[in-house]
């Protein structure tokens, strides 16, 4: 313990000066970093088993998360990867190689391409509504009032409670004909009709589920927008409010813009949200009626623990990950951009 | 899954609260290996199985426990899983090529993929002693290429279970015997502000009973072997089911808000069947006890039906469509495990389960033991059957039967016509 | 954030000359906070009340105060046996998933924040992608492997893949807090004899204790909440945990629906506790490790 890892104690105490690699470097841009050990390193054959052994003096470290995460999480990628190639019903190994026609199948399927449309549809609404909800509450907890700490900790509550309690006890309030919802809108002239609707019907099922997505997650989007507002000095506002800007408009044009970052963070995490949405619709809807409230997911397990067609199912969750990449890449590389060059530049700013 | 869309086999009979599973505590703490004949004669069978519901519930330990007594080198492991959550895990377990020694199957298609996958003991002749004393209609689900794979405990029909009380405030004099006498009560119930249908739109299975009587109706009872081995559901008989379930559904026959709702759950199909606010359910034998479970007890105002038959077509009133649960074993499970099932049928066994209304007889003349007028006459309808077909999605593959059910969902939503509804099965049917 | 919470007052909502709009104002606010604050409570007091209620009394009055308050809902579940050891396992796994977590996190996080190596940004690319990967895609695949490693049916098989899924968060977060530790502190740690194995535990983890407290708080909440995994893995009653236990109730008692409300209620107690006592951490660890990922 005292002495120090298995690797040779004489590796550290050089590598702490070698200029390529000093252990503070972290703060430097990434970029720079994979190639810098590397060219300090003049004599290449007899550097090989020094260089392992200079690499493993660091990477040890890694190695306990390394085979966790290959066994666990890349294996089983890897299985539902190549598994997307065969038509198989997931008894025994994989035989029957169809190349791309799952694939082909997937692109014509209109329940995937459904879902698609669906996981649009989450999207464009946590957008247009729960973000407004979520950064208007943030604001407003944000000022000084009185038991604001109490509504901050109730409003964030649902995100902790699991999926399946929250599946469960709104299957129950929006049970036709004896839940409470249908109680409570029954006598009121615009939302009686939506009595024994809810979950039942085609078209206010999807409604329905946002309005539960939306009790459950808009706390902890909130919370995201409570930190990105605590990081506001609050002299820039009280400077705008002595200016003469009403609240209106120091919200618009100093806090809102500030609260960029926040909010760039709170989108990504709503898309790739939706796209893995899976335990809250199974347990209420799984999926009904109609379809209607179907997921990526869902269809991925219908057809690989209801139908037995496994090579499908993967190729679905193939999708899915693919889907999830590009976009995080894409959103990454265009939206994020700036937030995580400021990061760089303004090394140890807590964000 | 779902909230609360345990389907109909979990719910042959009346769940209601009791002990919990723990009641089966006692049993779970021996060491646990794989079974198999252990060297020192021990001998440990898994046994899987869907008895959440009472009377199953407190019934399954007691066999247990005075088969365990009778073999006292044998520990059976019960695991009792709810119906869906014992559907998702046995995907599972078979993708994984590993299934218990005993477990509840249903025979037909998800049967033979487990048995093509080599993972079903055959039990054609070690069970030939237990199946000679069987009903044979019951053990046609389990029995592929005439080698007999499960061993059936329960067996029934489907049809119409009414409330005579709310026919006659219709004006409804009998119980329709065609289908345009069935559509013609249907008109006459709405008129008279009552709901004729009470429908599980959210669990789809019992949308998908309609649509395969109306088929057997029309192409008689054999149409759906065909179209299984032709792979081709195209032909016209099963388009002109989907016209006619379109008539019904046209009228919009069903309660409020069917889509979403379940079947044994609080307002769902039993629930309004057993207060009496829908007058009448296309559900299986199990349907009484259910309804006695979920809404209540409508007694003698309770009555049953045959599915009615349609003008012009070639079916029968006595062409059944039903079907009912077993056990299967895992290939290389140990001899004590048939000795289990042996005597899990054994007369005293099969009385106490009859009797309690937990399941319909499988046992050749286990009948007298119902009492009940009702299931008397599922009895009588199931002995004089003269053509038989399994629920459809347990006799296909699974990936045609969801596909059936989900079509068929679709189609009374009307959210499909009846040729799409084809289209889909048919394509569903080539691409497995 | 929580430090923030305590000691930057918030700015004034409105111009302080204008008394009567601010008393308005803040009228309006404390009703909007206040609906709000209702449509997050209701469903929730709903299940608390319905569980005194049998279920004839919640059909008929699914609103009111329960009359008679039947305490018999709640004392059931909580003499029973299956409830509690359904508690003890998802405490269990939960402990363990985050030991696992935590430990084997902290130790790549150093790596990855401390040291330059040879495919250091590959294999960090490598975790952050797990992000991406929802755990139910990965379930079937999974179930396989848990198979052929003879896992199932033994906690290891639930506890094992959430921390390699529990990894990439953990690792993203630790690895921002030690990246802000100067690097003089181990060069000084260095000329004292320390190893880097001795500096990462005797002087970085200690000093990581508050990144530790939020990383190891996130790990226990997915984990009791996690409910795929466990319901496939574990198929004996003696392994379930309380999600799982929570749907299978719900299949068994459908038609009880007050007792299946006081089931919920009772389910979600230890959660809510939990947050109750770590707020802090789990909240200054989820918009870390959001604005962080």
């Amino acid at each position: 313990m005292t002495s120090g890892p298995p690797a040779t104690p004489g590796a550290s105490a050089p590598a702490t000066s070698t200029p390529g690699a000093p252990p503070g470097d972290a703060a430097a841009p990434d970029a720079s970093t994979p190639d810098a050990s590397g060219a300090t390193v003049p004599a290449r054959s007899a550097a090989r088993p020094r260089r392992l052994r200079r690499w493993l003096s660091s990477a040890w470290f890694l190695i306990p998360a390394l085979v966790l995460f290959a066994l666990f999480v890349l294996l089983p990628i890897a299985i539902a990867g190549y598994a997307a190639f065969f038509r198989w019903g997931g008894f025994g190994p994989p035989s029957e190689f169809v190349g791309l026609d799952n694939f082909t199948r997937m692109a014509g399927d209109p329940i995937f391409r459904g879902d698609l449309w669906r996981g649009l549809v989450l999207v464009l609404l946590s957008l247009v509504l729960q973000l407004p909800l979520a950064v208007g509450t943030a604001v407003l907890l944000n000022g000084r009032m009185r038991g604001r700490a109490v509504y901050r900790m109730v409003f964030f509550a649902p995100y902790v409670l699991s999926e399946v309690v929250t599946g469960v006890l709104f299957g129950m309030i929006f049970l036709p004909g004896g839940g409470l919802a249908d109680h409570l809108v029954e006598d009121l002239p615009l939302l009686g009709g939506l009595a024994g609707r809810w979950f039942s019907d085609p078209s206010t099922a999807m409604p329905t589920l946002f309005l539960v997505m939306t009790w459950k997650y808009f706390g902890f989007h909130m919370m995201l927008y409570l930190a990105g507002l605590q990081s506001i000095p609050g002299e820039v506002l009280e400077a705008a409010s002595i200016d003469g800007a009403g609240a209106w408009r120091r919200f618009r044009h100093i806090v809102l813009p500030l609260l960029g970052p926040t909010l760039r963070i709170s989108v990504f995490l709503s898309v790739i949200g939706s796209i893995q949405l899976f335990d809250l619709v199974w347990v209420i809807t799984a999926g009904g009626p109609s379809h209607s409230t179907e997921t990526m997911s869902i269809t991925m397990f219908q057809y690989g623990f209801k139908r037995y067609q496994v090579g499908y199912a993967s190729a679905i969750s193939v999708a899915m990950f693919a889907i999830s990449l590009v976009f995080s890449l894409l959103y990454q590389r265009y939206v994020l951009h700036r937030d995580l060059r400021g990061a760089v530049t303004a090394p140890g700013a807590p964000r | 899954m779902g909230i609360a869309s345990p389907s109909r086999r979990s719910f042959l009979s009346a769940a209601s609260a009791g002990a919990l599973v723990a009641a089966t505590g006692p049993l779970l703490g021996a060491c646990g290996n794989d079974g198999g004949s252990g060297a020192g004669g021990k001998v440990t069978l898994e046994f899987w199985n869907i008895a959440t519901t009472e009377p199953q519930k407190t019934q399954y330990p007691k066999v247990v426990q005075a088969f365990q007594a009778a073999n006292p080198n044998v520990t059976v492991r019960m695991t009792a899983l709810e119906n869906e959550a014992y559907k998702a895990k046995m995907t599972a377990q078979t993708t994984s090529g590993k299934l218990p020694d005993i477990f509840v199957s249903w025979g037909g298609g998800v049967l033979k993929q487990q048995v093509e996958a080599g993972l079903v003991e055959d039990l054609t002749r070690r069970a030939a002693d237990l199946s000679a004393t069987l009903n044979p209609l019951s053990m046609e689900a389990y029995r592929f290429d005439g080698r007999l794979y499960g061993i059936p405990y329960d067996m029934g029909m489907v049809g119409f279970w009414y409330n005579k009380r709310l026919f006659a405030k219709a004006g409804v004099k009998q119980p329709p015997a065609t289908w345009s006498a069935f559509l013609d009560a249907v008109r006459r119930l709405k008129a008279a502000g009552i709901t004729p249908i009470a429908l599980a739109g959210k669990e789809k299975w019992p949308g998908h009973y309609y649509w395969s009587y109306l088929a057997m109706r029309i192409g008689g009872g054999a149409v759906f072997e065909q179209a299984e081995t032709s792979r081709d559901f195209s032909a016209p008989v099963f388009v002109d089911a989907g016209r006619r379930l379109k008539e019904l559904a046209d009228l919009q026959p069903f309660q409020q808000g069917y889509q979403g709702a379940g079947y044994p759950t609080p307002g769902g199909q039993a629930a309004l069947m057993g207060t009496g606010r829908a007058a009448m359910e296309l559900m299986g034998q199990w349907a009484p006890s259910v309804q006695e479970d979920a809404g209540g007890d409508l007694g003698a105002d309770l009555g049953f039906f045959p599915f009615p038959t349609v003008e012009g077509g070639k079916g029968t009133l006595t062409e059944v469509f039903g079907g009912g649960n077993g056990h299967a074993l895992r290939k290389g499970a140990p001899k004590e495990a048939m000795d289990f099932l042996r005597f899990f049928l054994n007369a005293e066994n099969e009385r106490m389960f009859v009797s309690s209304g937990a399941f319909m007889p499988v046992v050749k003349g286990a009948e007298s033991a119902i009492t009940d007028p009702n299931r008397k006459q599922v009895a009588q309808a199931m002995t004089g059957a003269t053509g038989f077909q399994l629920f459809l999605d347990q006799a296909f593959a699974p990936a045609v039967g969801q596909q059936v059910n989900d079509s068929v969902a679709e189609l009374i939503a009307g959210r499909a016509t009846p040729e799409q509804v084809t289209r889909s099965i048919t394509q569903a049917a080539r691409t497995q | 954030m929580s430090t923030a919470a305590q000691s930057t007052p918030a700015p004034a909502p409105s111009a302080p000359s204008r008394r009567p709009r601010r008393w308005t104002g803040s009228l309006a606010r404390h009703l909007t906070v206040w609906v709000i604050g209702a449509f997050i409570v209701v469903p929730l007091g709903y299940a608390v009340l319905s569980g005194f209620k049998s279920t004839g009394d919640l059909s008929r009055d699914p609103f009111g105060l329960p009359s008679p308050w039947r305490g018999s809902n709640y004392t059931g579940i909580l003499t029973s046996d299956t409830f509690w050891r359904q508690i003890a396992n998802s405490a269990g796994i939960a402990i363990a998933t985050t030991a696992l977590t935590v430990g084997v996190s902290a130790m790549a996080a150093f790596a990855f924040a401390r040291y330059a190596f040879r495919g250091r940004e590959m294999f960090f690319t490598l975790f952050a992608m797990g992000l991406m990967f929802p755990f139910a895609v990965a379930v079937l695949p999974l179930f396989v492997l848990l198979r052929a490693f003879g896992l199932l049916d033994n906690p290891l098989g639930v506890v094992l893949p959430q921390a390699a899924f529990g990894l990439p968060m953990t690792i993203i977060i630790l690895r921002g807090f030690f990246r802000t530790i100067p690097a003089e502190l181990e060069e000084a740690a260095t000329m004292d004899g320390c190893g880097r194995f001795g500096f990462f535990w005797r002087i970085l983890l200690p000093m990581a204790r508050p990144a530790l407290g939020t990383v190891a708080v996130l790990a226990t909440v997915t984990s009791w909440n996690n409910f795929f995994l466990p319901l496939l893995v574990l198929s004996q009653p003696r392994w379930q945990t309380i999600p799982v236990g929570v749907q299978q109730f719900q299949g068994q008692y459908a038609t009880d629906y007050a007792l299946v409300l006081a089931y919920i209620v009772l389910a979600m107690v230890p959660a809510l506790a939990f947050y109750a006592v770590a707020e802090r951490q789990l909240i200054s660890g989820l918009t870390a490790g959001a604005t962080k990922g």
